[in-house]
């Protein structure tokens, strides 16, 4: 009855665990097939290049610092790719108007490459 | 996890919004050129400066030339087709084709002096130095295309 008990349970078990003793022979290469299984698993655990961004994003970018960095940074990578192509477009632009304002004058003007 | 996500986002929204309205801001003078009813002539004032005054006599002096233009373009498009035909029906130099020939040059030429003729005029119509800036950029588009000899093997515009 009072083996219900859960002191008195753990104590029976635990006195069961001493008095047992396996006496079967470990199977051929035991101990290197232990090893091997080891070594697979730490292999698999290995962190990927997403848990290591994700692990960035979750950590590291939200410290205020960085956070304000990056999108200082981003601001003005994004001006500045805006400013570039603007630049490109226009220039694009007057220059096709300039060409269409000599083809306007000039019969034998043919449009540039 | 989300907090970054978010910054993530909000940076890459951040570096969108940004292009979007430089790009805008830095293309209004190109759209608004664009988007005008003469398109050439309105580059053309932004080009040189002109004051609304020098822009208005420009755009007359446009308006009276384009006839003769259209006129020559006449002419000079008759002209192509008639040595077209000649140089299909024979295999040898025809006095026909040489009176061809020189009528074209004389086209050519005709079309070369109305041209130089509006462009003087129009560049005394601008403030000096743009008056000059125009003359050297419409003639360096006009007189100096295809000019080059083609056949010297490089050595025509090389000093005796």
């Amino acid at each position: 009855m009072s083996l219900n008990k859960p002191g008195n349970h753990d104590e029976a078990l635990g006195k069961l665990l001493q008095e047992w003793r396996a006496n079967a022979p470990l199977p051929p290469r035991f101990q290197e097939a232990v090893w091997r299984r080891i070594e697979g698993a730490q292999a698999s655990a290995a962190p990927s290049v997403w848990t290591f961004i994700a692990r960035w994003i979750g950590t590291v970018l939200p410290r205020p610092a960085l956070a304000a960095s990056y999108l200082a940074i981003l601001l003005t990578l994004g001006a500045t790719a805006g400013w570039t192509h603007a630049r490109q477009e226009t220039a694009r632009v007057k220059g096709e108007l300039g060409e269409r304002y000599i083809r306007s004058l000039d019969p034998y003007a043919m449009p540039r490459q | 996890m989300k907090k970054g996500l978010i910054i993530l986002l909000l940076g890459l929204a951040v570096a969108a919004a940004a292009y979007g309205c430089i790009y805008f801001v830095c293309t209004s003078s190109a759209r608004n050129l664009e988007q005008s009813s003469k398109p050439e002539l309105a580059w053309l004032k932004e080009e040189f400066n002109l004051s609304d005054s020098e822009f208005k006599r420009v755009c007359e002096l446009h308006e009276a030339y384009l006839p003769q233009c259209a006129e020559m373009c006449r002419q000079v498009e008759a002209q192509n087709q008639r040595v077209r035909t000649l140089l299909a029906a024979t295999n040898q130099m025809t006095a026909d084709i040489e009176s061809a020939i020189a009528e074209s040059a004389r086209l050519r030429g005709q079309c070369q002096r109305n041209m130089l003729q509006h462009f003087y005029e129009v560049s005394r119509t601008m403030p000096p130095e743009q008056g000059r800036r125009y003359l050297a950029w419409v003639q360096e588009r006009t007189f100096q295309t295809g000019e080059g000899m083609m056949h010297d093997n490089g050595n025509a515009m090389k000093p005796e």
